[in-house]
């Protein structure tokens, strides 16, 4: 018989193969466990990913209004046009503000039904407009930091026919912290739920063993390494956990393209709140990364407590 | 090759499996063990095979002290050796062939030479044309030829067999011997754990007896190592 020259701690590229090809075999025997600890990487990388869906859609909604520092003045409904006139000409005057658009009720009635298409029909029931006249006021960037300008802007609430005035930086930084608690919200969950996947791969990969234990013998016994006899399993939480995270991906996208054709109307708050656009690449690639990372934790928690033997 | 001084091996207070056990076994050694069932044969090979450590004493295998090996050389001193049980061990799920190339593959033998390998071993034990078939489709005879060809894949400078016919009729019996003494003409010492006294007596190999932890006997040969094993099991 001829001799077998031993490279010794060397892994050739066919021992690399036979852990893919042994890792996958392991998951198709093992259907109904492996098929469990994939929907739960996918379930909690599903609620994690989607937190970061509408995070990132609000964050996109935040960008486009960020340039166009708004306050917008809101008169009564019984607002004269003198009383229109006067707020009209001490706005002409003030030199922290670019330009100035009158808005009137009937045009904000139409701006809202475009918005708002699906509550048309409950619009045309009314028997009066309910929305003011209001000026919409571009302001100078350099105004929007200062309180005096706030202030003194805020201040034209007193005149008569006026109601309020609002600025929306002030709505923006409200928006940027709910995009921050959904984000926060997202990845605790998420977190939480990967936690509880890994653990539930630590358990899948542990039943393997079990299952393969009299292998694992002769394999310790003709003198296999701990890296050859842990591969597999090792491939086999990582294999789990990387299908889970593109199985996340994939019912992301799905629900996304669905509520998106739902909605249907780019013009209108939700869409551009929701669904104005899919994760980007490297959120998507850090989603199912998250999920590769969750299935080699699980792996090595249970490989890691040595099987048997006495040191 | 196979030294053991004075080695006792207690696996708590009230059972000693070993008691001050010393004997050697040289190179290209053909050694029965013997003794009844409890006798201390199995953890006799145990600690050959360093699944465990003694108590007390030393156990010295190819210049190995195993008490001082560290865990990651257990691997590579493994790959010197070379075992069959009474159980055959085979993996089930495995054809006789994949059941050879997975020890190749744990050896880090390429790919490509496994079958050429796989061939040559079961050709020696006479099983070349059963590559494809699984254990289960083997009667006891040759899962244990299989077996014994796992176990010489790799050359193994010693061969460790536990009751390795333990299971077999009597032509069975001398079938296995036949490989076990081919092996030991081909250079590897050989030590067997059998209870089969006339095996012991018909051999008249060297064997050992244990008895309760204890070696109570020591027989050496009677005959000359080749000649006598040629006339015995008809090798030639």
């Amino acid at each position: 018989m001829a001799s077998v020259s031993l490279p010794a701690g060397e892994t050739p590229s066919n021992t690399f193969t036979w852990f893919v090809r042994e890792a996958i075999r392991r998951i198709w025997v093992s259907k109904r466990t492996s098929f469990l600890a994939i929907s739960m990487i996918a379930i909690s990388l599903f609620i994690l990913g989607a937190c970061l869906l509408v995070a990132e859609n609000l964050e996109r909604a935040v960008e486009r209004w960020q340039g166009k520092s708004r306050a917008t003045v809101y008169f009564d409904s019984e607002a004269t046009p003198d009383q229109i006139r006067a707020v009209d000409a001490y706005l002409a005057q003030h030199p922290d503000l670019r330009s100035r658009r009158l808005i009137t009720r009937e045009q904000a009635l139409a701006r809202f039904k475009s918005m708002f298409t699906s509550l048309n029909d409950i619009v045309d029931q009314l028997d009066d407009n309910p929305f003011p006249p209001s000026f919409e006021i571009d302001v100078a960037p350099r105004a929007i930091q200062s309180k005096a300008f706030a202030d003194e802007i805020g201040g034209l609430r007193k005149l008569p026919g006026v109601d309020d005035v609002q600025f929306d930086w002030q709505w923006l930084a409200r928006l940027r912290r709910l995009i921050d608690l959904v984000d926060l919200a997202g990845l605790i969950a998420g977190g939480i739920l990967a936690i509880a996947a890994a653990f539930t791969i630590a358990n899948v990969i542990r039943l393997t063993m079990l299952t393969y234990r009299e292998e694992i013998e002769i394999m310790r016994l003709v003198g296999a390494t701990e890296r050859i006899i842990r591969g597999p399993f090792i491939l086999e939480g990582i294999l789990q956990g990387t299908i889970g995270g593109a199985v996340a991906v994939g019912l992301l996208f799905a629900a996304f393209t669905l509520t998106r054709r739902a909605v249907a109307t780019p013009q209108s708050l939700v869409w551009s709140f929701l669904v104005s656009g899919f994760l980007t690449w490297q959120k998507i690639v850090a989603l199912i990364a998250g999920g590769t990372l969750a299935g080699w934790i699980g792996s090595w928690l249970s490989v890691r407590e040595r099987v048997t033997e006495e040191a | 090759m196979i030294h053991f001084y004075h080695v006792t091996k207690r696996f708590d207070r009230y059972s000693t499996a070993l008691h001050d056990v010393t004997f050697h076994i040289e190179k290209g050694e053909f050694v029965f063990l013997t003794g009844a069932s409890g006798a201390g044969k199995s953890t006799l090979l145990k600690l050959i095979l360093r699944q465990i450590r003694p108590t007390d004493g030393q156990v010295v295998v190819n210049g190995r002290n195993l008490n001082a090996m560290k865990r990651s050389q257990i691997p590579m001193f493994r790959r010197e050796l070379g075992f069959v049980f009474q159980d055959f061990k085979l993996i089930e799920r495995m054809t006789v062939f994949e059941n050879l190339a997975f020890i190749l593959t744990v050896l880090n033998v390429p790919a490509r030479e496994h079958k050429k390998r796989a061939y040559q071993a079961l050709r020696a034990v006479d099983l070349h044309h059963k590559l494809s078939a699984y254990p289960l489709q083997l009667s006891g005879g040759e899962q244990q030829r299989v077996a014994v060809a796992r176990a010489l894949i790799n050359d193994p400078l010693v061969l460790i067999a536990d009751e390795p016919t333990g299971n077999l009729d009597p032509d069975l019996t001398r079938e296995i011997m036949q490989i076990f003494v081919n092996a030991n003409l081909h250079g590897s010492t050989v030590l067997l754990a059998t209870h089969d006294r006339d095996l012991i007596r018909d051999s008249g190999r060297r064997t050992i007896t244990l008895d309760a932890g204890r070696v109570i006997e020591e027989k050496m040969p009677t005959v000359e190592r080749a000649t006598r094993s040629e006339a015995l099991f008809g090798i030639g």
